[in-house]
């Protein structure tokens, strides 16, 4: 088994760097733009640029903050939107497109159906989210983050939260098993599987 | 190799009569024995069992008491934390003699050593013959540290969900990983039927047979039945309080299978 551990997420701050490193891998085409942005009320965690030009609002929740993490990202959605053509005046060449809008992205250990359903009624284009967990091995902590992908309720939520862990008090990440290894239960817990 | 699990009867055969008396754990009318052949050592079964997880404790402790039922002794070994503590009866002699003994053990061979002594001191004193039963944090099982005396022979229990084989599997994988020689045996809880028992292992020794190279050994099927769960709260045996409960013949077939590969597979 690998020496990898689910763990307590670290600091705020140092989480913020390493989900920005993290979201920077898995969306290589953003380009963060804003720290730490004073918005509605409260603080944008970042503000990242897409290639079209539209700016993505950025918000890192935790455990059981997904709720409250909707409408503020609605609320900064909101605030920013307008300030655009502000920013594009102070920094002409970054690459901004007010008229292409904003979207908010959610950073979240874990979203529950409701959450899911609002993301899924207002659409990608308005909000998306992701979960994260943060794993310790030999060289520190790191976190590992998930696009949670589709529109269905249903199956988004079996996604969104982590699993279970075992009987045994042992979770997926220690059990160190093979990609292919896993897929021999996947394929019998799959609606079309062998399960019988 | 695999086992028929069709000759765990009890699951379906009603019984007639009495249930069997509950005997003296340490007397001399257990399984049969050559004369003169008692073990250096009684063998020693590790069970994995996590610190919360209290149907396969019941399990474990209603299993020691079955193996004390059919004449044998019946020693079950955890570590004492404090995490796990409320998962077992007190330290000591229990139900049919059956007998619960914590250890301070920290890591798989402290608890190897703990196991081996005690395997030692029992086969000395108990003219039946009997096992000691381990429970192995399964945490323990990823340390990198020698532990081959306390791996010869791990039961695992599993129901027949695809996530509890995973893990099943997973766990057997680290056993071999560190005991490629193991016998590792499969014992599936929460079947309804023989089949679905029988399905759930073939599948799962079929994956292990795959990609480990390595086959299981089948060790029956236990039923999830009210009974577990009402002596679960109760902290008294099934076998005991409701020996003719499907679970509790189910338990005995288990039992009596392990006793059957002691006598015929020395480990220890």
């Amino acid at each position: 088994m690998p020496e990898l551990a689910l763990c307590d997420a670290p600091p705020r701050r140092e989480l913020l760097r390493l989900l920005r490193a993290s979201a920077a891998g898995l969306w290589p085409a953003q380009r963060v733009i804003a720290e730490d942005v004073l918005g509605a009320e409260a603080k944008i965690d970042w503000v990242a640029l897409e290639p079209g030009g539209r700016a993505c609002v950025v918000l890192v929740g935790e455990q059981g903050e997904d709720l409250e993490l909707v409408a503020r990202a609605l609320a900064q959605r909101a605030w920013l939107g307008p300030r655009l053509r502000d920013w594009l005046q102070i920094a002409p060449r970054i690459g901004l497109r007010p008229e292409a809008g904003v979207r908010a992205l959610l950073l979240c250990p874990a979203f529950r159906s409701e959450a899911l359903a609002a993301a899924s009624a207002l659409g990608p284009d308005v909000l998306s989210l992701a979960s994260y967990r943060c794993v310790r091995d030999a060289a520190g902590v790191s976190v590992l983050v998930e696009p949670i992908r589709g529109a269905s309720g249903a199956a988004e939520a079996i996604e969104a939260h982590p699993p279970e862990p075992f009987r045994t008090g042992l979770s997926d990440l220690d059990l160190g098993l093979t990609p292919d290894e896993r897929r021999e239960f996947e394929r019998l817990a799959s609606p079309g599987g062998v399960s019988g | 190799m695999p086992r028929n699990l069709g000759d765990v009867v009890d699951y379906f055969l009603p019984r007639a009569g009495a249930a069997p008396p509950a005997r003296r754990a340490r007397s001399s009318d257990g399984p049969p024995r050559p004369a003169g052949d008692r073990p250096a050592a009684l063998p020693i079964v590790a069970l994995p069992v996590g610190e919360r997880d209290v149907v396969r404790a019941a399990f474990a402790w209603n299993l020691a008491v079955e193996v004390s039922r059919l004449g044998a002794c019946a020693t079950l070994l955890a570590p004492a934390d404090a995490a796990s503590a409320p998962l077992w009866p007190e330290s000591g002699p229990g139900p049919v003699g059956t007998e619960v003994v914590m250890t301070e053990a920290g890591d798989l061979p402290e608890l190897g050593r703990a196991a081996l002594d005690l395997a030692v001191s029992r086969a000395a004193e108990c003219e039946a013959g009997g096992l000691v039963l381990v429970r192995v944090p399964p945490a323990w099982l990823a340390g990198g540290s020698d532990s081959r005396a306390l791996l010869r022979w791990v039961l695992l229990f599993t129901a027949g969900e695809p996530r509890e084989m995973l893990e099943a599997y997973a766990l057997a994988k680290a056993v071999f990983a560190r005991h490629p020689e193991a016998r590792v045996g499969i014992t599936i809880h929460g079947a309804r039927r023989i089949a679905d028992a029988e399905q759930a292992f073939h599948r799962l020794a079929d994956v292990a047979l795959r990609h480990l190279g390595r086959s299981f050994v089948s060790y029956g099927l236990l039923v999830d039945d009210l009974h577990v769960y009402r002596g679960i709260v109760a902290r008294r045996p099934i076998g005991l309080e409701h020996p003719q409960s499907r679970a509790a013949r189910a338990l005995r077939d288990v039992a009596r299978l392990l006793l059957e590969d002691a006598g015929r597979w020395p480990v220890a």
